[in-house]
């Protein structure tokens, strides 16, 4: 399927669930959905798109809300499925059903986001320290890095 | 009665920090846990706060091994967010130093494999002979880990003649050389029955937990970024997608040696076709708002990275998925009803980059955790099933 039929083809399939679609580039193709059409959504690119490898999920802080990027590549193309999910109230479905391999990118967002996502199988803490303070997400744009006050045991000589 | 075993996060049996829990019953695994972190440095935060000259080499050192395929999957995407077109001598000496970078990756993989594997004579033929390419990388950049070739709209460093010449030279003698070695392997019983039937990764497995690289290849999955999403200069290639139907570590080594012989093809032929004129374009400061998503096959697997503009000089978000990453909750899988003698083989076959996989992120899949008491006899009884239905494959065969 070149990408012009498969853009034809995902407005046919998900008619006014489709928000947006857009080809910027030669096998890129860009899709937006509502969140809570996101695990139907994955579904249909899985088993009618060939979109079974998710690569992976990235996400951005624009402020007001979080827009995070399913990317899931085909063999001819890679579908990048965004859906973008209030500041006031982050959380939206876990694709882990759909696609089992998504689990550890579905934790970063978790943990790197502090979003909530919903069914997750394992939502432990991933690779940030396991003393690391609560309510504190390195990817939201408003978190800056303090480096703590170096302590010297024994105080400076 | 089940026992967890921690290995790491130092460890004789690992390269790099990571912490394995094993939950064993006997001497068979029943679950693994993996536990990141102990390499994270935070890079896609600090990437934000860097131009994106200054990110080029940032993206260089997420990794020792890959380094240039970070670089080179950064610069993919910023060209097209800038809409600079390199021209086709840059583009070919980069993805030369890529495929020489392939070579080098994946005989460092061979020796480890021969090693964990107690075939330490074939570690160090590999080990020797990867010396050869690291030396033509040396020559062509000036470096034998960060190449620093790269830049935005081409390379920094041009090739002539001579360095023609001894490219061509190596890659006869590397050539030579890995095809003596499929020889020897076909013919070291011990080697093949130690890999044989270890780490075993079915194909939907494979497909259901987005294994990607030589692992999801050696699992029958016919993937390659190279052929799929050919970039740059891949669709003038002449070369062929190496997979196995194993899904074991003998299939991992196969895909790996089958890599090296279709690299040695590449090189060859873009050394040979090297186009003439210049190697880099001008590049402007600031990229227009947008955004990329860049793919580039890395020695480990799939390599993504998506770049998003917001007009300054600066990016708005960097994400770096490294093909490591992507390829542990597999790695679960195939540890599991596996031996603990099993895991340095079993995990090094995935050929785990931990720093690569570390700019973020950890997993998944605990152990149970639950302890019951068992008669002696019971033990015995487990005992003797267990070794019927020890997961080893007998009579194997070299497939070569």
């Amino acid at each position: 399927m070149s990408d012009i039929e498969i853009v034809e083809s995902l407005k046919r399939d998900l008619g006014a669930k489709a928000l947006e679609v857009t080809n910027p580039d030669r096998r890129r193709i860009f899709l937006k959905v509502a969140p809570s059409d996101l695990v139907p959504a994955v579904t249909l690119l899985r088993d009618k798109y060939d979109c079974a490898h998710l690569s992976t999920i990235s996400g951005v802080d624009k402020g007001e809300a979080f827009e995070f990027l399913y990317h899931l590549a085909s063999r001819v193309a890679v579908i990048s499925l965004r859906i973008e999910v209030p500041r006031a109230e982050p959380r939206f479905a876990s694709i882990c059903s759909a696609i089992p391999g998504a689990i550890l990118y579905e934790r970063e967002l978790q943990e790197m986001f502090g979003v909530s996502v919903e069914g997750i199988p394992d939502g432990r803490r991933l690779n940030l320290p396991d003393d690391w303070p609560e309510g504190q997400y390195p990817l939201r744009k408003d978190w800056k890095h303090v480096r703590p006050e170096e302590v010297i045991p024994g105080g400076k000589s | 009665m089940n026992f967890q075993i921690p290995i790491g996060p130092q460890h004789p049996a690992l390269k790099e920090p990571i912490s394995l829990r094993m939950t064993v019953d006997g001497e068979v695994i029943t679950d693994a846990d993996l536990r990141l972190g102990y390499n994270h440095r935070g890079l896609e935060k600090l990437a934000e706060d860097k131009s994106w000259i200054q990110n080029i080499y940032l993206t260089e050192r997420i990794c020792g091994i890959c380094s240039h395929s970070h670089a080179t999957c950064f610069v993919q995407g910023v060209e097209k967010l800038m809409e600079v077109a390199p021209p086709r001598r840059g583009l070919y000496i980069r993805y030369l130093v890529s495929e020489l970078e392939r070579v080098h990756s994946h005989l460092l993989w061979l020796g480890v494999a021969g090693h964990e594997a107690g075939f330490d004579s074939f570690f160090m033929y590999t080990w020797r002979d990867r010396e050869i390419v690291m030396d033509l990388l040396e020559m062509i950049s000036g470096n034998r880990v960060h190449y620093a070739m790269n830049t935005i709209g081409g390379v920094r460093r041009d090739l002539d003649e001579g360095q023609k010449a001894k490219i061509l030279e190596g890659i006869v003698t590397l050539r030579k050389r890995s095809e003596y070695y499929f020889r020897i392997g076909a013919t070291e019983p011990s080697f093949v029955a130690r890999i044989a039937g270890v780490g075993m990764l079915s194909k939907e497995q494979a497909v259901s937990l987005c294994a990607v690289g030589p692992v999801a290849r050696a699992s029958g999955v016919a993937r390659d970024v190279r052929k799929e999403d050919p970039y740059a200069v891949y669709d003038e290639l002449d070369f062929e997608l190496c997979t196995a139907d194993s899904c074991d570590v003998l299939g991992r080594v196969v895909v790996r040696v089958k890599e090296l012989l279709q690299s040695y093809r590449m090189i060859e032929q873009m050394v040979k076709g090297l186009p003439d004129g210049d190697i880099v374009a001008k590049a402007p400061r600031k990229a227009k708002p947008g955004e990329v998503v860049s793919r580039y096959e890395a020695p480990r697997g799939e390599n993504i990275h998506y770049i998003k503009a917001n007009g300054t000089d600066k990016p708005e978000r960097l994400k770096v998925r490294a093909p490591t990453l992507a390829n542990y909750p597999a790695t679960v899988v195939m540890l599991r009803k596996g031996f603990i003698a099993d895991i340095p083989l079993i995990f090094a076959a995935i050929d785990p980059c931990i720093c690569c996989a570390e700019r973020t992120v950890t997993l998944v899949s605990a152990g149970s955790g639950e302890e019951s008491i068992v008669r002696m006899s019971d033990l015995r009884r487990q005992a003797l099933a267990r070794s019927k239905n020890a997961p080893v494959k007998r009579n194997a065969e070299w497939p070569f």
